[in-house]
């Protein structure tokens, strides 16, 4: 490593940091989300909500269908992580963890107010509000993804990095355990 | 300068490593037309960095071409904080 660097003046250092942010701004904000990213992490988060309902509350519900949700989830969400990647040439934690698996505030606690409005319909044999909590669900599970995407884009140093794999495991364990207390309970 | 890294210091390098902070991981040519330098100026820095473990690097593959994944280490985060500090303790003592 070179020491031979001569300090920087005040001024050298305003410009080099001046420079250092607008590249990193300029990086930030030549991202792009793949087309149909939202509707398609939506459409995924609704589907799930209500086969979960469905499964929840109906003895019937065959058990592939209630794994299918599930399924077609992580289907959604690797295939969507895949195209950001391969557009932008870069991997970004915080839209992985915060808008895609939902451990944003408000995507969490979205998820499961529907999740817990749609068991309640279903409990209650009233599956067209199933469906609508459902869709509800997801559409506030995307709208909570484009504002985090929002805040990233004014400050993306803040809101690069998402959970930590520690944390990721924890709830990706406790998705598992549910969903085999799921199948196996029916 | 006290609190000035050496290892940060060339402007490229502090480009980078500030771009690393806005994303876990990045592809050498997206951090190349980023910062619009040739592949072996970039290649230079990315060494020079590795060398101090501030960024790691890993082999990969990108849209069927072999390529090169950059991110930034635990102690490289914290030694560009600290850069970044002391740059802005050098700017505020002339204000």
């Amino acid at each position: 490593m070179e020491n031979s660097e001569p300090s920087p003046t005040p001024e050298d250092a305003a410009a080099a940091l001046v420079e250092a942010e607008a590249s990193r701004t300029h990086l930030a904000g030549t991202l792009a989300l793949p087309s149909f990213f939202y509707a398609a992490i939506g459409a995924a988060v609704a589907v799930q909500i209500a086969t979960a309902a469905f499964s929840i509350t109906d003895d019937r519900v065959w058990a592939p269908i209630r794994l299918g949700g599930v399924a077609l989830f992580v289907l959604v969400a690797a295939i969507q992580l895949v195209r950001f990647r391969q557009l932008n040439g870069v991997r970004l934690g915080g839209l992985a963890s915060r808008v895609v698996l939902g451990t944003a505030t408000a995507a969490s606690i979205s998820y499961a107010f529907a999740l817990g409005a749609s068991a309640w319909a279903g409990f209650n044999r009233r599956w067209w509000l199933v469906i609508v909590c459902a869709v509800a669900g997801g559409a506030a599970y995307a709208l909570s993804g484009r504002r985090w995407w929002r805040r990233y884009q004014g400050d993306p140093a803040s809101h690069s990095r998402g959970e930590s794999a520690g944390w990721i495991a924890i709830l990706g364990a406790v998705a598992i355990a549910g969903l085999v207390l799921l199948v196996l309970e029916r | 300068m006290t609190g000035l890294d050496p290892g940060i210091q060339a402007p490229a390098r502090l480009k980078l490593m500030t771009m690393l902070t806005a994303v876990s991981e990045a592809e050498f040519s997206t951090l190349r037309d980023s910062l619009n330098v040739s592949d072996s100026v970039l290649s230079k820095h990315v060494a020079a960095l590795v060398s101090v473990a501030y960024v790691k690097s890993r082999k990969g593959v990108h849209l069927g071409h072999r390529t090169t994944w950059i991110s930034l280490t635990t102690k490289g985060r914290k030694a560009l904080s600290a850069h970044v500090a002391a740059l802005r303790e050098l700017i505020a003592g002339v204000e």
